[in-house]
């Protein structure tokens, strides 16, 4: 009963948002219900006991787009009516793909249903051995770190890639003095304003204690590289809107960042040849260790800590690239 | 006691729904900002009981996470009007 309620009133919560958000014109309006979404989305994963998928989306949601898409609207964006239906092309065009996803779904297997293919195949395996084979209770982690360790290389490589493409698109630093119309430059510092600074300064400790936590209880518990990585980035973030992005570059310079995102593939990669040299398998980590679960808690723990590596450097590396040429 | 976490479940999808009304139609942004901070306490407060009423409050760091990191979309939209001043009717 509890769960039919929670999951009715969540879809009825979700497509009400959806609705504000097409009908919305205003860029800032549309970050804020964003966020509202994405925050409802999230409560729905956990309540389909998708654990590590709710955090993920609540550690992207809530910490770091809302940075980067303010970083990016400008007021001169705001329309004059805020509020108006979309063009009824598009309307057709959104209906029509909606049906279209509709009627895909009707071969799917029903919503619980314990005979679909994908309970059946590897899962019964992964559920059963994983805890003698890998030794931690998160099976979400085995399969993520050790079974799937190449589709994970593969994400992990597909982050750096995308931090790349953003920092090669970057305009180029030495744009020439402020313009007067520049009026970025000349904001005052939010550091000025004591309860901010008084509080928010003693949030950034606590926030990177919480990823550190995440980075090292993945293991145990919903959580892991991907998550700690998005959480650490967000806190070092702070600082920077804080004060600015020059203040952070000069605590964390943008070279060390760069460094950071290559680095995490690196110790990724070598894990995996660590294992080829020691007789297995490419991202073996069995043989890591003096016992087979000892080998795989170290090849996972390390792994992790390249994925945590590579996604908080990328994080704050594009809000450095956002952030060129402002003061 | 399965009814009363149905009642507070209830009740808290009635206060989520309406501060996405409120976060909708403004019409000030400071009535947006302030309906989003009310949704995610209300997230944090729906995720804890639906765990608790489930049985599985060892997941309750999703919500700590929100608590901990709520700060962060009203501290980017400050930051955001800190650099592009407005009247104060927008």
């Amino acid at each position: 009963m509890i769960n039919v309620v929670a999951d009715v009133g969540l879809l009825c919560l979700l497509l009400t948002v959806a609705l504000a958000i097409v009908c919305t014109r205003s860029p800032l309006s549309l970050v804020l219900l964003s966020g509202i979404y994405s925050i409802a989305l999230c409560t729905l994963f956990v309540i389909l006991d998708a654990v590590d998928v709710a955090f993920t989306e609540a550690a992207v949601g809530a910490g770091i787009s809302a940075i980067l898409f303010f970083a990016v609207i400008r007021p001169e964006d705001e329309p004059v009516t805020a509020f108006s239906w979309p063009s009824s092309r598009a309307i057709l065009l959104g209906l029509g793909v909606g049906v279209l996803l509709l009627a895909g779904t009707l071969d799917m297997p029903m919503y619980g249903d314990h005979l679909a293919p994908a309970h059946q195949h590897l899962a019964l395996r992964f559920l059963g051995q994983s805890f003698e084979e890998i030794g931690i209770p998160n099976v979400v982690t085995s399969v993520l770190a050790s079974y799937r360790g190449y589709d994970t290389l593969g994400e992990v490589v597909v982050i750096f890639t995308a931090g790349v493409a953003v920092l090669i698109l970057q305009p180029d630093n030495k744009k020439g003095p402020a313009k007067p119309g520049d009026r970025d430059r000349f904001a005052p510092e939010l550091m000025g304003n004591p309860v901010l600074k008084t509080v928010l300064l003693r949030m950034i400790p606590l926030v990177v204690l919480f990823g550190l936590y995440v980075q090292f209880h993945g293991d145990y518990g919903p959580g892991g590289g991907f998550q700690a990585g998005v959480i650490l980035g967000a806190g070092v973030i702070t600082y920077g809107l804080l004060s600015s992005a020059t203040r952070l570059k000069r605590i964390i310079s943008d070279k060390w960042v760069t460094l950071g995102m290559a680095l995490g593939v690196l110790v990724y990669g070598l894990v995996g040849v660590a294992g080829l040299f020691l007789g297995a398998n490419f991202l073996d980590y069995s043989v890591l260790g003096p016992t087979q679960t000892a080998g795989q808690h170290l090849g996972i723990l390390l792994i992790e800590l390249g994925v945590g590596l590579t996604v908080s450097c990328t994080m704050v590396s594009l809000y450095y690239c956002f952030k060129q040429g402002e003061s | 006691m399965e009814t009363v976490y149905l009642i507070v479940l209830g009740l808290l999808l009635i206060a989520g729904l309406l501060s996405i009304w409120r976060a909708g139609i403004g019409p000030t942004r400071f009535d947006r900002i302030l309906a989003v901070n009310t949704f995610t306490s209300k997230s944090i407060l729906f995720i804890s009981v639906y765990l608790f009423a489930t049985g599985h409050p060892e997941y309750l760091d999703i919500a700590l996470l929100y608590a901990l990191v709520n700060y962060v979309t009203s501290l980017a939209l400050v930051n955001y009007l800190n650099r592009n001043p407005v009247s104060a009717n927008d």
